[in-house]
């Protein structure tokens, strides 16, 4: 009988890194996401816990992570991909995860990362009436926004 | 029998008006943690005749509690004019007063008072119940000597208060 941590060391194309025992990161292409979430499904890996982006600027690419739970193996499986900062597109991927259609609604407001597929994002999620560049990347600064758009209190005797 | 002069009038209406104050049950921030125990029997405000209320249109009191982003901003002005004359803010927490640890944030309003009158704000982060049994307190003395006239100057210098809101709600 096959584990299921064997059966995840033989995805197709992707780095596998075990930190933990109930911790296993699978790096894997752009292209190649959509594929190894539905085996990953298949294999008993149920919820999306979490979708996310890190902006990896230094790099140039924003890292899309999937965070996946095995009620049944009590694993947590985190699937990473990278793109382009400058033409950030990803596929969508409600079909496998439903609940991934919130969560890519909300990074490609605070991100700016477009994606196919969900005809929901870049309709207004969280944010009313912005016009700036999305708030979540690290080339943002937030300072010198919030001091444009709001005024500062300056106490009594503050040297001003 | 005399009349009494709109003055008198006033002074007793004020010293009535103070021991029943409604509080809308609007809780923007993370302040509101410090209101059960003031609402409920640890600290029971209920006997100085305050009580939470659930619509903007019997309640006296508009509590801001905690930090106030552009999001909520649009609903807090909505709630305010909807609340019928007279009507009292208290900025509650240090987000509410100068932004607090959130005054780098792009969504976090950074006074109050720009946007909707305040009549008392209280400081702290988080201030505890007594300081808000304090600062109630404290309201109904400026109530009592009238001096709690948020919504008379919210009318007065409306064109002020507007242009502020437009400028951050767009």
């Amino acid at each position: 009988m096959m584990g299921v941590v064997d059966k995840i060391k033989e995805l197709d194309g992707a780095k596998i890194t075990i930190q933990r025992e109930n911790r296993i990161f699978v790096d894997v292409d752009k292209d190649r996401v959509i594929g190894t979430l539905y085996s990953l499904k298949l294999m008993g890996f149920h919820q999306l816990s979490v979708q996310n982006v890190v902006d990896r600027i230094k790099d140039g690419k924003f890292e899309i992570f999937y965070v996946l739970y095995s009620h049944e193996y009590k694993i947590n499986v985190i699937v990473r991909t990278w793109v382009d900062r400058d033409n950030p597109v990803i596929e969508t991927a409600d079909k496998i995860y439903p609940s991934a259609h919130t969560w890519e609604r909300e990074i490609s407001e605070m991100f700016g990362i477009k994606v196919e597929g969900n005809e929901d994002c870049g309709k207004p999620f969280i944010l009313e009436n912005w016009k700036d560049i999305p708030p979540m990347r690290k080339d943002f600064d937030s300072v010198k926004y919030s001091s444009e758009h709001f005024v500062f209190r300056h106490s009594e005797g503050e040297n001003e | 029998m005399e009349r009494m002069t709109e003055e008198q009038v006033k002074t007793i209406a004020n010293m009535l008006r103070k021991r029943s104050l409604w509080m809308i049950h609007y809780c923007t921030g993370c302040g509101a943690m410090e209101l059960p125990p003031t609402m409920t029997s640890r600290y029971d405000m209920e006997r100085f005749g305050l009580a939470p209320y659930v619509t903007s249109r019997q309640a006296d009191i508009l509590l801001i509690t905690g930090y106030l982003n552009v999001k909520t901003l649009r609903r807090v002005i909505t709630v305010y004019e909807q609340m019928l004359d007279p009507k009292y803010v208290i900025g509650f927490g240090s987000c509410a007063l100068n932004g607090g640890v959130y005054w780098d944030s792009y969504a976090v309003i950074k006074q109050l008072d720009r946007y909707i009158p305040a009549d008392l704000y209280i400081a702290g982060c988080m201030p505890r119940p007594e300081a808000i049994i304090s600062a109630f307190r404290h309201l109904m003395e400026l109530i009592d000597s009238g001096k709690a006239d948020g919504y008379k100057r919210y009318k007065r210098n409306l064109a002020y208060y507007k242009e502020n809101q437009r400028k951050v709600l767009g």
